[in-house]
């Protein structure tokens, strides 16, 4: 069989014409009625294109006008295909590229899950000394700007923070106090921002650029003044580390990453909020650990108790947390108290606060 | 076959040839492998989703072509990529530095987005246009895109304002831009449906879901005491919410009031989409114009709902299928993860078994909507077209480039895509 009934588009105008394609040594003759010639196409040219399965549709390779000749004839198609080498209806080429596409997209997703576990917390480590002091103040007072929003209801009527009226005056000296002994310790380039705020939760934040929240909660829960002072060198840990900068850049990076690199696909956003906490939670973890150690070390070097810490962790911690560990943003209490108590030495200590300020310090909020 | 070309051409209409499993076939396998390379292989399944529809549409006895490549696809995207993340870190950075336009800058940010939202759309729709080939010509789109995208915007909040009574005049007029600027060669494009006939149309639906709305509304004004609910919020104290009750006594009932109100809302708006889907698409499809080609749908409402009750079969199906596989490996990831001794690492493994069934069940469903209610409103929506003037179709000139891609790369990372 060497010629066949086919419809030819020439590429510039949308007329059919009905035409004989003939099988030629080196390439197609399509003939239209009475013979005419209408075109050559070398069989090395020849490109099959997307049609319906008892179509073959030929184009030419590499050419801008869009000319078309479509076979039906399955036999003739065969011979066609038989001879120009560039017509994969059997989908070879294709396939192989998929497979390509496949293969690296899975590299690139554990190249993608390395980075994030390895490359993006190390990144942060390296990048957020080098972030200047007032850019970091800035981040904070924005930061503070949403936390407010956040904690503070405004409703009870009396300011968000405490220490301001009169009765509470002798509280916020003695907690001044407080800081300033764990400040002078701890040797920070910039000072510290702190205050007692009306929370109820035993709680405490540092933000960055140095802001200290301790919440009223935390206050009214401890027994001891070396326990808040405990809380307190644990929070100038994170400043001390810069904990919330990095935070915000390791948080960008994630986003950057996952949101920008990935796909969004049905359910692919579930996959992406599910990665970025469980490894968030990771980073936390360490960084709490870190300021453990460093809060431990404080303690000591003022002259507290540095196991007070642990002793307030056991109170606010509780002794099981309920979920699953690796969402957990703390490391388990148990085991951090078993870290503070190995740092922590048996020496004798001096209190924070002697007996009537630490009763000051406990109505600070009393306002 | 060529009876069945003569069959059509004498018609004047249009033929859907697509074979509904081979369609399922390619969907499915896309849905595994979009899990596997997590998002990549989208450019290759809407590839193939593409030229499976075109080529299987038949006009006047011509099947369609689709050229596009994924390869174009993800070009395009990674330009988009390339232009929007500068644009997400100056809004980070505004957000941080300047006080009061920081704080706005969450609300320009989405007016700034949504605008290049829109702005795809138009471009990506110039991209799918310039890649369809019918009888060896191309298709394309002219006209300014960012006239485009601010003309949308505007309509797109009228809409909003008028609470959707503006959207059969906002489709209207940009459907004629659309069309105004869309060409087969040289053969130029409009669009003739009007806004108030859709208008008419749609009203009564619309006002089937309001009317609950409204009524809540009114039973609230006629309840409430207003006096007392601003003394109940202003009083200080945790009891805001039984303050309010003592202060309205009958506000429970109209809370209660409210809720079946809403329900029968969502409940009349999810009954009703099929038959607005339905009367949208006749209504546009028959002001389709080009040049002395003219188009009428003939689509019945009951098709559209036709298509979606087989979609509730097949996802009944798969729900059933869900259950039967994902009981034991739900049961096998709490054994894991369930007591308190568990390590690290088989939490990991249980949260990865969750993931993987709601990613399987996300794309499955994703997958079966398509391959019933999305190929039956193509194939519907095609089959029921009559044609007219087709003489003019062996008389038109090639005009027009191909376009790039980078609309569509836009669209996928704005995640405002069509088909």
């Amino acid at each position: 069989m060497t010629s066949g009934a086919g419809i030819y588009f020439d590429g510039i105008t949308s007329a059919r014409h009905d035409v004989a394609v003939v099988l030629g040594a080196t390439g197609l003759h399509i003939a239209g009625p009475g013979g005419r010639l209408l075109a050559q196409w070398p069989y090395n040219e020849i490109e099959s294109l997307t049609a319906p399965d008892n179509v073959l549709r030929l184009g030419r390779r590499n050419n801008a006008v869009l000319e078309r000749l479509e076979i039906i004839d399955h036999a003739f198609a065969a011979e066609i295909d038989a001879r120009a080498a560039h017509i994969d209806r059997t989908g070879t080429l294709q396939r192989r590229q998929r497979a390509s596409v496949i293969g690296w997209s899975v590299a690139a997703t554990v190249s993608l899950l390395l980075t994030a576990y390895f490359g993006v917390p190390a990144l942060a480590e390296k990048l957020a000394p080098l972030v200047p002091a007032a850019i970091d103040r800035k981040l904070g007072d924005a930061v503070d700007m949403q936390v407010r929003g956040i904690l503070d209801i405004g409703k009870s009527g009396a300011a968000f923070e405490c220490g301001t009226a009169d009765a509470e005056k002798p509280g916020r000296a003695a907690f001044d106090k407080m800081v300033r002994r764990l400040e002078q310790a701890a040797g920070l380039p910039a000072p510290l921002r702190s205050f007692v705020v009306r929370r109820t939760e035993a709680n405490a934040l540092a933000l960055p650029g140095g802001q200290v929240y301790v919440f009223r909660g935390l206050i009214e829960k401890a027994d001891t003044a070396d326990e808040v002072a405990g809380v307190i060198a644990h929070e100038i840990g994170h400043v001390a580390h810069r904990d919330g900068t990095k935070a915000v850049l390791q948080a960008g990076g994630l986003s950057f990453l996952f949101g920008m690199l990935l796909g969004d696909f049905v359910g692919g956003g579930a996959v992406v909020i599910a990665a970025k906490t469980v490894l968030q939670s990771s980073y936390s973890r360490e960084a709490e650990s870190a300021a453990d150690a460093y809060g431990a070390e404080l303690m000591r070097k003022a002259g507290g108790n540095a196991r007070a810490l642990a002793s307030m962790l056991g109170k606010i911690g509780g002794a099981t947390e309920p979920g699953m560990k690796i969402l957990l943003d703390h490391p388990e209490t148990k085991a951090r108290i078993a870290a503070i108590n190995k740092v922590a030495s048996a020496r004798t200590t001096t209190p924070f606060l002697d007996a009537g300020e630490w009763a000051a310090l406990k109505r600070i909020c009393a306002g | 076959m060529a009876s069945l070309d003569s069959e059509t051409a004498a018609s004047g209409g249009v033929k859907f040839l697509g074979n509904r499993r081979a369609y399922w076939r390619l969907l499915m396998r896309g849905a595994g492998l979009l899990m596997v390379t997590l998002g990549i292989y989208r450019f290759w399944l809407a590839t193939d989703v593409r030229r499976f529809l075109w080529s299987h549409t038949q006009v006047d006895g011509q099947t369609l072509e689709y050229t596009g490549t994924p390869l174009e696809l993800l070009l395009g995207f990674l330009i988009a990529v390339a232009i929007l993340i500068p644009v997400y870190a100056a809004f980070f950075f505004i957000a941080l530095d300047l006080g009061s336009i920081g704080q706005m800058s969450g609300l320009i940010g989405f007016a700034l987005l949504f605008v290049l939202g829109q702005y795809a759309v138009y471009r990506a729709r110039r991209y799918r246009l310039t890649r369809t080939i019918f009888r060896g010509l191309r298709f394309h789109q002219t006209g300014a895109t960012w006239k485009y995208a601010l003309r949308a915007s505007l309509w797109w909040t009228a809409t909003g304002l008028t609470l959707g009574l503006a959207y059969p005049f906002q489709i209207a007029n940009l459907e004629r831009y659309k069309m105004r600027n869309t060409f087969y060669g040289d053969l130029a494009g409009r669009f003739h449906g009007s806004g108030w006939s859709l208008f008419l149309r749609g009203l009564p639906m619309w006002i089937a879901v309001m009317a609950p709305l409204a009524v809540t509304i009114g039973a609230f004004i006629e309840v409430v005491d207003w006096q007392a609910l601003a003394n109940a919020i202003e009083l200080d104290g945790d009891d805001v919410m039984s303050r309010i009750e003592s202060g309205n006594p009958a506000l429970a009932g109209v809370f209660v009031f409210a809720m079946l109100m809403g329900g029968t809302a969502v409940g009349m708006a999810a009954l009703l989409y099929p038959a607005f889907q339905a009367m949208m698409l006749r209504w546009w499809s028959s002001g389709l114009r080009f040049g002395d080609i003219e188009m009428r749908s003939s689509l019945r409402t009951r098709q559209v709902y036709g298509a979606y009750m087989r979609f509730l079969w097949f996802a009944i199906l798969f729900c059933i299928a869900l259950a039967i596989i994902g009981v034991p490996a739900l049961l096998a990831a709490g054994s894991l993860a369930g007591n308190e001794q568990a390590s690290a690492g088989s939490e990991i493994v249980a949260t990865g078994i969750l993931l993987v069934g709601y990613v399987i069940a996300a794309l499955g469903f994703s997958t079966v909507y398509r391959a019933t209610v999305q190929l039956s409103l193509w194939q519907l929506g095609m089959e029921s077209l009559q044609l007219s003037g087709l003489s003019a179709l062996g008389r038109v000139k090639a005009t027009g480039q191909a376009s790039s891609a980078v609309g569509e790369g836009l669209a996928d990372a704005l995640n405002v895509g069509g088909y």
